[in-house]
């Protein structure tokens, strides 16, 4: 991969069913995530919830999921992610996890991307925005699913 | 009900031994959608990586008892090696910082988890909002 290729990216429509899904597998039951009268009126980023929102963590596993189709198991050797929540999504609304390559270093043996890497809404709202390292050997390189 | 003013920068905040049993597994890819299904070269099942993340934090959270109302600020995580389906881990989270702007408490807290032989699979650092 080159500085400025696209990551391939990953899209999903997020439901109330998948979150309370996501409480009970990653055992967040946070209310905000699944009491719509709880949530409503919250306070998020300086304006207030409109109902339940997603677990950011499961929103954040989408970037995971597209650096682990773009990078297989160097992404799970050594990535590194730094990232932050921007603002909240609801049920209902489709998320695409996107990114694409700051940077290259070549090093003794090895490529290190930069990437930029974020996730939108259909509003065009980010709900994620930040970046991840990755460090390829270079025999490794790889290009989307195999 | 916690006080977290209490809280003291470097207290350990949770430990637990985290077992990524297949049950455990699908139900988090299911619950994340994720198609990726990252495997090993010799075809062993990895789990995927952001789901030991998830898991060392809800321990956080359960911990803490971290009221409703809570955000989850920023996120930064370094995975360590890819991590088999049935490993077990322990992890352990310890507060990095703990400070209050307008009327929100922050809590940083760095989450380490460790498999076999001690070696480190995952370090990480939440930030986290409370309402002060």
């Amino acid at each position: 991969m080159q500085q400025g290729d696209a990551l391939p990216t990953i899209v999903k429509e997020i439901t109330q069913l998948q979150i309370e899904r996501y409480a009970d597998a990653a055992g967040d039951h946070n209310p905000i995530h699944l009491d719509a009268d709880f949530a409503t009126g919250v306070e998020f980023g300086g304006s207030t919830l409109d109902g339940t929102i997603a677990h950011g963590m499961m929103i954040l596993a989408s970037i995971s999921e597209m650096l682990t189709v773009a990078f297989g198991e160097d992404w799970l050797n050594g990535g590194k992610l730094k990232v932050r929540f921007r603002g909240p999504v609801y049920p209902g609304e489709t998320i695409t996890a996107n990114g694409n390559v700051k940077k290259v270093n070549e090093l003794d043996g090895f490529s290190e991307l930069t990437c930029t890497v974020g996730v939108r809404k259909d509003n065009g709202d980010t709900a994620i925005s930040g970046d991840a390292i990755v460090r390829i050997a270079c025999s490794g390189l790889r290009h989307g699913r195999d | 009900m916690i006080d977290y003013s209490t809280l003291e920068t470097g207290q350990e905040l949770s430990k637990q031994s985290l077992t990524l049993d297949p049950d455990a597994v699908s139900k988090y890819i299911a619950a994340v959608d994720d198609t990726s299904n990252p495997t090993a070269e010799d075809g062993t099942a990895l789990v995927p990586p952001m789901a030991i993340a998830a898991l060392a934090l809800s321990a956080v959270i359960n911990a803490l008892q971290i009221p409703g109302g809570t955000i989850h600020a920023s996120q930064e995580i370094e995975f360590g090696s890819a991590v088999p389906v049935g490993a077990a881990l322990d992890c352990i989270a310890t507060l990095a910082q703990n400070s209050v702007r307008r009327d929100w408490r922050f809590l940083v807290v760095n989450m380490e988890a460790t498999g076999s032989g001690g070696r480190v699979v995952m370090e990480a650092k939440s930030t986290i909002m409370l309402p002060a």
